[in-house]
């Protein structure tokens, strides 16, 4: 689920298979593993504006227990997060937003609280430490929750980047959208859209139980996209990914890397055939998807049904269950023996990468699917104890204002073998289809139905005329068992988007896949309305 | 905090002409599952956002740091963003002082519930699903937007929302229902989760049906969700300059049945009444659709200025955290029909489906409206006229306007159906519509049944 506006959103998306982009997006993923933990403290400016952070997170740990909590937390999150964008060669949007606050997380008798506050002082953490605790034993339950145990850790992480984002002038940051966006026109091109962010997020994680965890995580991308109008006949293409663009946890050098400005001719060239093109026919044909769209599918379709709280159906009344049950954990056959999936929270680049989670679980590389196989469920403290298995690892809050939710942090699809004219060589007849427009599936994420930007026929082995408007359609598990084909590592790309949308209230992960292009036989495509 | 001051305050240090947005949020949301809050949140937050022109340049910046210091840094870094940016001739600068309306949208015991009553309005509903275990949420908050600017703007306003959503659920079945008001007291949570336990006792057992076309019939939980989809593209003046909406080249002629009238009206005390949007301009109620006919789309001053042709911002600037730019109807309103119930809208139907309420829904493509996506928590048959066996959830790919056009009816009952969906800081929003009963609602493949 994203949120409503992305859901309801034109759909723009994401390319880099066969591009010049590709391998740009594989020196991100392919770079050296930073030293993810370091165990020296930052210098105290780090934390210029709220000097004593670390005190006021440890008093409202201590006014919670205090209050009679048997478990409590604190976070303090400083954000700091910008955009610029440029539409038909104008300024569109530009934000520049700061949001600092505490979150105070609490379990009273067994029942959970949460109370977040903008105030960083004395009053604002004692206060929401009470408000968490008042919450909790006036919203008590029947049962006691319990948390898996952990070893608490105190420590400090730095995600890596050589230039800092927001060192980069602003002025730059206009330049180079207005550069993309001169490259972007075209006589049918009524749109020409360009943007990149940045973020800085800053937490500080303090445990009744110990835990002292301080993270300075630093992430930005960029995107483009346009849209041609011919004849009645609308068309969007955009690179490397959604509208949103592709974000890494990395410095400026990803935004370099990217390399807007040198991919526009080639998104205006497809976006100006796309409003020439045939529409994709409706028929049950073998599909070769790009990267970009089976990040999508992996995202949707193992991703979330793999969040072990949507399994334990506390998420049903939003973003909905799963049609997993605790009991398929190293049984379920999933999809066909090419199929292995992994939730890696230490990819180099990954936006879902951490030293620990929100909760101070320390981060793993965890199999999810192997070789067709359900072995892993993502999973919180709460919920590896209610399933006796780990002890979590995957609780991400959307800022210091929610409450951690089981997210994904980054989930690939691992490579296989071959590239993609290899895949496209074994296909008598079918459909390419390239970089994802629109996505819907059920609330068990079994039913899906997506659509891509781009297709081409594939005809005795070779990539054909192109196609507008495709789609496909699917069950999940068939889906998968359908799948004979990975490309290789060479093919892999890894893609960081912001808009995952989860709980009540909502909030938005920042999550990436890595993906190589693969194919699938007997699958539905162009369905008609 | 006085939002109003606050935003006074920030024009003060920002040393040109500038506008200032406050937006002020205390709010409590239980959320529960299997009949047991597991995700109470409370927030308390204040975010300030200051927005610096000088030579048609403008540069933004946002803070939630609003003490003096948080003030002069916030000025610093929005003066900035102003000097680096590109200037914009088309900029149509900040707006005018203007008189906005009274409405109604606050309410003082809604203001004052507390944690323990939002906990125990949550456990009323809980406890009154009975045997079905219940899933969902109980929120109230009070929010103030504010809005001054050098060039006379000063406007505020606070309001109240809330809301009790619940899925009640087990196994095999489930069924939804929810109520949104800036009232709390209009809400009743028992009467909420009954309705949910209702329509789930009537959701075992499901049966399949081939894929197809079939006459439907959608309560006002599933009409309201697809009008807010296809509205985001369709209704909005960006959507109409960028030629994704359905309404483009369309303007003054037929598009739905001459039953289907849509306005936005962000003035009728039945919604979540506003009183200006995020420039402080005048909320004017806009007739989208009337009698069929296409009549126009919600503007805000860029979009009005950009389009060069007499277009007037209806009071439609977005927000800043918004996902988007557009200026999009935060307040659908759909005139109701004659039927008297929803059995009286089977009764029409004949033979078909009938649809308690949308997941997920996907645009396929936006220019001609259409949008997929799947049926949950009460999809049944209807044979005969009347409401039969349930269904397994539904996968549909619609054209919104083809399915406005082959009309049945509407109920003569309308009812608030909250879009807001909590990202970000609150504003609250939702849908007026009735039931609705269509000739063609195209199923496109089936999904799970019903149920956890």
């Amino acid at each position: 689920v994203y949120p409503e506006s992305f859901a309801a959103g034109s759909g723009f998306a994401r390319p880099c298979q066969l591009r010049l982009g590709r391998q740009d997006i594989r020196a991100e993923s392919s770079c050296e593993r930073s030293e993810r933990i370091s165990r020296g403290r930052f210098p105290r400016q780090e934390l210029e504006s709220c000097l004593g952070v670390r005190d006021l997170c440890a008093a409202a740990v201590d006014a919670a227990t205090g209050a009679g909590a048997e478990y409590a937390d604190a976070r303090v999150v400083l954000k700091r997060s910008q955009l610029v964008a440029t539409k038909n060669g104008r300024v569109e949007r530009m934000t520049d937003a700061e949001s600092e606050g505490i979150g105070v997380r609490v379990l009273v008798g067994g029942a959970w609280g949460f109370a977040a506050d903008r105030r960083l002082s004395a009053g604002g953490a004692r206060d929401a430490a009470l408000r968490a605790c008042t919450f909790a034993r006036a919203a008590a339950g029947r049962h006691s929750r319990a948390l898996a145990p952990i070893e608490p850790r105190v420590a400090t992480h730095r995600s890596s980047f050589e230039r800092n984002p927001f060192d980069i002038p602003l002025a730059d940051k206009f330049d180079l959208c207005l550069r993309a966006d001169e490259a972007l026109q075209a006589p049918d091109v009524i749109v020409r859209h360009a943007m990149v962010r940045a973020q800085r997020e800053h937490k500080l994680l303090l445990s009744s139980e110990g835990t002292d965890v301080e993270q300075v995580l630093v992430e930005c991308g960029a995107g483009i996209d346009c849209a041609a109008s011919r004849d009645g006949i609308f068309q969007m293409r955009s690179y490397p990914t959604l509208e949103g663009g592709s974000s890494s946890q990395a410095g400026w050098e990803h935004v370099e890397a990217l390399g807007i400005v040198g991919e526009a001719p080639r998104v205006v060239d497809e976006a100006t055939a796309l409003v020439r093109a045939d529409v994709c026919p409706s028929t049950v044909t073998t599909i070769v998807l790009d990267a970009d769209q089976m990040a999508s599918q992996v995202h949707e379709s193992v991703g979330h049904p793999t969040e072990l709280d949507r399994v334990y159906g506390t998420e049903a009344s939003y973003a909905g269950t799963s049609f997993l049950e605790p009991d398929d954990l190293g049984s379920l056959r999933y999809g066909s023996e090419l199929m292995n999936i992994t939730s890696d929270p230490t990819t180099p680049g990954g936006l879902g990468s951490l030293a620990f989670d929100d909760e101070g679980v320390a981060a793993e590389r965890t199999p999810i699917v192997e070789r067709g196989v359900l072995t892993g469920f993502l999973s919180s403290r709460e919920t590896a104890a209610q399933i006796g298995s780990g002890n979590g690892g995957s609780m991400r809050a959307d800022g210091w204002d929610r409450m951690p939710l089981v997210r994904m942090t980054n989930l690939h699809l691992e490579p296989g073998e071959g590239t993609l004219d290899d895949l496209v060589a074994d296909v008598d007849e079918g459909v390419y289809m390239e970089t994802n427009r629109s996505w819907s599936i059920d609330d068990k994420r079994l039913n899906f139905q997506f659509g891509t930007q781009l297709a081409r026929e594939i005809k005795n082995g070779k990539l054909g005329r192109m196609l507008r408007d495709a789609t496909y359609t699917g069950i999940t598990p068939i889906f998968w068992a359908s799948l004979d084909a990975v490309a290789g590592r060479e093919a892999w790309c890894l893609f960081g988007w912001t808009n995952c949308g989860k709980g009540q209230p909502g909030q938005s992960a920042h999550v990436s896949h890595g993906a190589a292009p693969a194919r699938f036989r007997n699958v539905q495509v162009g369905v008609k309305a | 905090v006085n939002a109003l001051d606050l935003a006074h305050a920030a024009l003060e240090v920002a040393g040109s002409e500038a506008d200032a947005v406050v937006q002020v949020e205390r709010s409590g949301l239980a959320r529960f599952a299997r009949s047991e809050v597991h995700q109470p949140t409370l927030i308390e937050n204040v975010v300030l956002t200051l927005r610096v022109v000088h030579d048609e340049r403008f540069g933004a910046a946002t803070t939630n740091k609003v003490d003096e210091a948080g003030r002069a840094e916030l000025a610093r870094r929005a003066r900035a963003a102003a000097e680096s940016a590109p200037p914009d001739e088309m900029f149509p600068g900040l707006a005018p002082p203007a008189e906005v309306p009274d409405v109604e949208g606050y309410d003082e015991e809604t203001a004052q519930l507390s944690p323990d009553d939002q906990a125990r309005l949550a456990a009323a509903a809980i406890d009154a699903a009975a045997d079905v275990s219940a899933y969902g949420l109980f929120t109230s908050a009070v929010t103030e937007l504010a809005v001054a600017s050098t060039t006379g703007v000063s406007a505020s306003q606070r309001m109240t929302d809330a809301t009790v959503l619940v899925v009640a659920a087990d196994e095999e079945r489930s069924g939804y229902a929810e109520r949104t008001s800036w009232r709390a007291s209009d809400l009743h949570p028992a009467a909420v989760a009954e309705a949910a336990v209702e329509t789930a006792k009537r959701t075992a057992a499901t049966t399949e049906i081939e894929p197809g076309e079939y006459a439907a019939v959608l309560e006002p939980y599933a009409f309201g969700e697809l009008l807010g989809s296809f509205a985001h593209d369709s209704f909005g003046a960006l959507g109409l300059l960028e030629e994704r909406s359905y309404l483009t080249g369309r303007l003054g002629e037929q598009i739905f049945d001459e039953r289907i009238s849509i306005a936005d009206d962000s003035l009728d005390r039945r919604g979540l009444p506003k009183a200006f949007d995020f420039e402080g301009t005048p909320k004017q109620r806009v007739q989208l659709v009337e009698e069929g006919v296409a009549r126009g789309v919600v503007w805000d001053r860029e979009t009005a200025v950009r389009a060069g042709n007499g277009a007037r911002s209806t009071g439609h600037s977005p927000p800043f955290d918004a996902f988007t730019s557009d200026p999009v109807p935060y307040a659908l309103s759909v005139a109701p029909g004659d039927a008297g119930s929803v059995a009286e809208l089977a009764d029409l139907v004949g033979d078909g489906i009938y649809i308690t309420r949308l997941h997920y829904l996907g645009v396929v493509h936006p220019r001609e409206g259409v949008i997929t996506g799947m049926t949950r928590d009460g999809t049944f048959r209807i044979r005969g006229g009347k409401i039969a066996e349930p269904l397994v959830n539904l996968r549909f790919t619609v054209s919104v306007p083809q399915l406005l056009r082959r009309l049945y009816g509407l109920t003569q009952d309308v009812e608030l159906v909250s879009s807001q969906e909590f990202y970000g800081a609150r504003y609250p929003k939702g849908v007026l519509c009735p039931a609705l009963a269509c000739g063609q609602f195209t199923i496109t493949g089936l999904g799970s049944r019903p149920g956890i």
